[in-house]
């Protein structure tokens, strides 16, 4: 059952796929790549081979320092996010009725219709000094804490963002654990933290690392918690992007930051995806 | 399962459920109530309730044509991005071949470039191909953006397909045109309808991508963003209540027409 | 059955809301098309109904704003755009001569504009002007000093830029994001008589007393953070802006204000041009024309989105008669002491590219400091 000549049906359903990415998904990478070695003079950009850009900004700290916080800012994101995620997508998976489980699914999927937007401005209206929530704690005598442009707000915001992803994914791959597994677990006097550990997460482990892999790269480029949550204070590579390029057309360096976090984020990609699909039992 | 109950855990799993829930609708709430609010800067305590900033965006003839493009480009880019979806999720099911991964790649890897980059990449890339500042580089990047969330949702419900199905379609004689269509669409049937959805909502969404390419041209979400970098305003609360409603509206009579089908089949 | 009920029901809803969504548009697309479209290029507010309403009306014309933040982004703007895209841009001073060094506005007739109206500093203001070619035609500027929260600290607090390093202020210094205001208002705080102008010495000295700071910021903001962060008290003293902002909330009920210390102030510009390739050449001349016209300059000052002083000594006049409250906070009032008065003192610098150093260098420091 070799096939001899393309024949048209599998064309057709895979080439229009494959044309719209790489024309225009590919060449704009690919185009990228171009203008980080081009240089800026007066405001104009003009093609070039420079290694300018790239010496410029890979040799300075501020650069580095902005790499780190970005990445443990994202790390943490996706850990936190994932720790929340957890007790509610195995309650939901496990512990409900259909009716209720669909009806909670349908809850979280609103979000997404929502703006991201609106819902941080609305969030800084809760956490700001003389906020929502420090008028809560107030009352009960406590605060006001500080919580608006700080990495608190920050993270406040990255988890809006990445939380009822995470939570559904979450509850898709532990849809998938085997129910008899389960019970083989308890009928052998598994505990049930126990079985928690030893038997879903571990059956359920590409769905809950995909669903931290998406929490990492939603955090890791989002640049409206840190810059209307964090107040930009201090900086993380989005912000360093647009700012780059808001003083002096700077777009080739920008292109350099660019392709770092593409680099960054396809590493981790290809690391998380491998840890997920490694054979299991060793 | 059954004897393993134990009552408190599950109180308290519920209980996290609901802080989870109240955390993610919170912001969205309380935008609704800030819309209706006279403040112009909201804060406690709240001012008098006020229609004032339905009345102003009503009444401002970009939110109107924003508006219009929004619902253009989700409607063309749901359209799109399912279509080109369903071929990729298709051929990764069902072919192999030399390059597949790098098929793979290119298809599924948009989601996982920050919305700054790809907006940087695709104005740079489109304007020297004069295709920017107009509605179609807005659709030609969300067609990127969301194919992937397309293909990855039929995927999904291809890989709980038996595979023996298809095999006994073409044994009974049917070709890959009429398998296509009256096995495998049918299937597939209720992640297409969840595609076209889901796409529809992320590009309704989308705010950085299409404020670099749109040009004048500016959907509902970029004007959303303008509002924010430039004269802060409570407009930005009514339009993200009132898109929250439709949204909603829809999504139900999704829901219910989707329940309705499935009732009929059973 | 209830699928028969419900058929109708969900039509009936699609074609209501339809029909809803739909009216209001179509009467505005069919009136514009009878209608010139100007299209401009501008900070937020230019192409708001309380500035522009009257001169569309007068003049059947419709105009399609696209509102950038910043001189860097209106550039980027312009270059992805084919020519032509934009009728009328708005540019902050500095921006005027890479706006004409990269060819992207129109040689104006100096005749066309009412510069005998203006006040004697801005018939000829530097940049907008190349040899005796205008391009560009001044319409509001104002000034850039320490805004802060009235309940903190009083203006005389507010006389110094010492003020930025006061314990009462710890984490609770805002700026403007942008490094040319900041770094301005730091190089006069160090005693230079032309900020912009230093040499290297003086510009190591600005950068330590700069870096000094840090410890004091509470955050970068945007157009809109620093709007919502000076008004909910978030942040009790800005560095990097002026009334533009500090006005508005002003008007609203804040209890904010920018005050000129003694070492003295910023000057920002904002002028029209016209883009190159236009197909709205005379109409684009026109509302040149109209906004620097005393009743558009009066209409100006006012801006709902932000306040400004104005050039046209006319159009004081008009704005003292028809709005003597505004004429009066914005310092605005003849015969007595007023905004020109502290021009002509020497006590305001023109915010402008650095000239010793090259952009690049400010705008390192600048993203040194804020990652610091």
């Amino acid at each position: 059952m070799t096939i001899r000549r393309p024949r048209l049906f599998p064309l057709v359903l895979s080439l229009p796929l494959l044309l719209w990415q790489l024309a225009f998904f590919l060449f704009p990478l690919v185009f990228l790549v171009a203008i980080s070695f081009w240089t800026v003079r007066n405001f104009q950009m003009t093609p070039d081979l420079d290694f300018g850009n790239w010496e410029r900004i890979l040799t300075r700290n501020t650069f580095w320092d902005a790499y780190a916080r970005t990445a443990m800012l994202a790390t943490a994101s996706a850990v936190l996010t994932s720790l929340i995620a957890f007790p509610a997508a195995y309650a939901i998976s496990f512990k409900l009725s259909d009716r209720v489980k669909q009806w909670l699914i349908f809850v979280l999927i609103i979000p997404f219709f929502t703006s991201y937007l609106v819902r941080i401005y609305a969030l800084q209206v809760f956490l700001s000094d003389a906020g929502i929530i420090n008028a809560l704690l107030g009352m009960l005598g406590i605060g006001p804490f500080l919580m608006l442009n700080t990495t608190f707000g920050t993270l406040v915001g990255m988890v809006t963002l990445c939380l009822p992803l995470v939570i559904l994914l979450q509850i898709f791959s532990l849809n998938f654990v085997n129910r008899d597994l389960i019970e083989a677990a308890h009928n052998l006097r598994c505990g049930r933290l126990r079985t928690v550990f030893l038997v879903i997460v571990p059956s359920a482990r590409v769905g809950l690392v995909i669903a931290a892999l998406f929490a990492f790269i939603l955090s890791f480029g989002d640049f409206v918690s840190p810059l209307y949550l964090g107040g930009g204070n201090p900086p993380t590579l989005s912000i360093m992007i647009t700012d780059i390029t808001k003083s002096g057309q700077q777009w080739p360096r920008a292109a350099v930051v660019a392709l770092m976090m593409i680099g960054t984020l396809l590493t981790v990609a290809f690391a998380a995806i491998t840890f997920a699909y490694k054979e299991r039992g060793k | 399962m059954t004897g393993n109950r134990n009552f408190i855990i599950d109180v308290l799993l519920k209980l996290h459920i609901a802080a989870c829930v109240i955390f993610i609708f919170a912001p969205i709430l309380g935008s609704f109530v800030f819309s209706l609010n006279s403040d112009r800067f909201p804060s406690l305590p709240l001012g008098q309730f006020s229609t004032e900033w339905y009345r102003l965006i009503w009444e401002d003839p970009f939110v109107w044509t924003g508006f219009y493009n929004t619902v253009i480009v989700g409607f063309v880019v749901a359209v799109i991005a399912t279509l080109l979806g369903f071929g990729g999720a298709y051929t990764d099911f069902r072919y192999n071949f030399f390059g597949k991964n790098i098929y793979l790649a290119l298809a599924l890897l948009p989601p996982t470039i920050p919305v700054v980059i790809m907006g940087l990449a695709m104005l740079a890339f489109l304007s020297r191909v004069n295709l920017s500042g107009s509605t179609i580089s807005v659709i030609i990047a969300h067609g990127v953006m969301c194919s992937p969330f397309a293909m990855a949702i039929i995927r999904l419900r291809l890989s709980q397909m038996d595979p023996d199905l298809e095999a006994a379609a073409w044994n009974l004689g049917g070709n890959e045109w009429a398998t296509l269509r009256h096995v495998i669409i049918p299937f597939t049937k209720p992640a297409i309808l969840a595609a076209l959805f889901i796409t529809m909502a992320v590009s309704f969404d989308e705010f950085a991508v299409a404020w670099f390419v749109s040009g004048l041209n500016e959907t509902l979400p970029v004007k959303i963003l303008g509002f924010l970098q430039g004269q802060v305003s409570p407009r930005i609360n009514a339009i993200g209540s009132l898109a929250f409603v439709s949204s909603i509206t829809l999504i139900i009579l999704a829901q219910i027409l989707l329940r309705n089908s499935s009732k009929e089949k059973s | 059955m209830t699928f028969n009920l419900r058929t109708p029901t969900r039509r009936h809803l699609l074609r209501m809301t339809a029909g809803a969504a739909l009216a209001t548009p179509f009467l505005s697309i069919r009136a514009a098309a009878q209608t010139v479209n100007l299209s401009m290029l501008a900070w937020y507010g230019h192409a708001e109904p309380d500035i522009v309403g009257e001169f569309e009306e007068a003049n059947n014309v419709k105009f399609t704003p696209k509102y950038y933040t910043g001189g860097d982004n209106m550039l980027g703007l312009i270059a992805q755009s084919p020519a032509g895209t934009y009728d009328v841009i708005l540019s902050d001073a500095e921006y005027v001569q890479q706006l004409n060094a990269a060819g992207y506005i129109e040689a104006l007739d100096a005749a066309d504009y009412a510069f005998d109206d203006f006040y004697p500093e801005f018939q000829k203001f530097p940049g907008h002007w190349q040899g005796d070619t205008l391009y560009s035609v001044i319409t509001r500027f104002g000034f850039l000093g320490v805004a802060h929260n009235t309940d903190v600290l009083s203006e005389k607090d507010a006389a110094s830029y010492g003020v930025f390093s006061d314990s009462r202020v710890t984490g609770k210094l805002g700026h403007f994001d942008w490094h040319l205001p900041n770094l301005g208002q730091m190089s006069l705080a160090a005693g230079n008589a032309s900020p912009y102008d230093i040499d290297e010495a003086a510009w190591d000295k600005v950068q330590e007393a700069t870096m000094a700071l840090r410890g004091q910021v509470g955050g970068f903001f945007d157009y809109g953070g620093t709007f919502s962060s000076l008004n909910d008290g978030q942040m009790v003293v800005f560095a990097g802006i002026g009334d533009w902002i500090t006005g508005v909330l002003e008007k609203n009920g804040a209890k904010v204000r920018t005050t000129i210390p003694e070492e003295g102030g910023l000057q920002w510009t904002e002028s029209f041009s016209i883009g190159k390739g236009t197909k709205n050449y005379e109409m684009a001349r026109k509302w040149i024309q109209w906004i620097t016209s005393p009743e558009g300059q009066a209409k100006s000052a006012d801006m709902a989105a932000y306040p400004a002083l104005i050039p046209s000594e006319k159009g004081w006049k008009v704005l003292n008669a028809s709005n003597p409250a505004e004429a009066k906070r914005q310092n605005m009032v003849l015969g007595q002491y007023n905004a020109m008065d502290m021009i002509r003192e020497g006590r305001i610098k023109y915010r402008q590219l650095p000239v010793q150093q090259s952009l690049e260098d400010w705008n390192d420091f600048w993203s040194d400091y804020k990652g610091a």
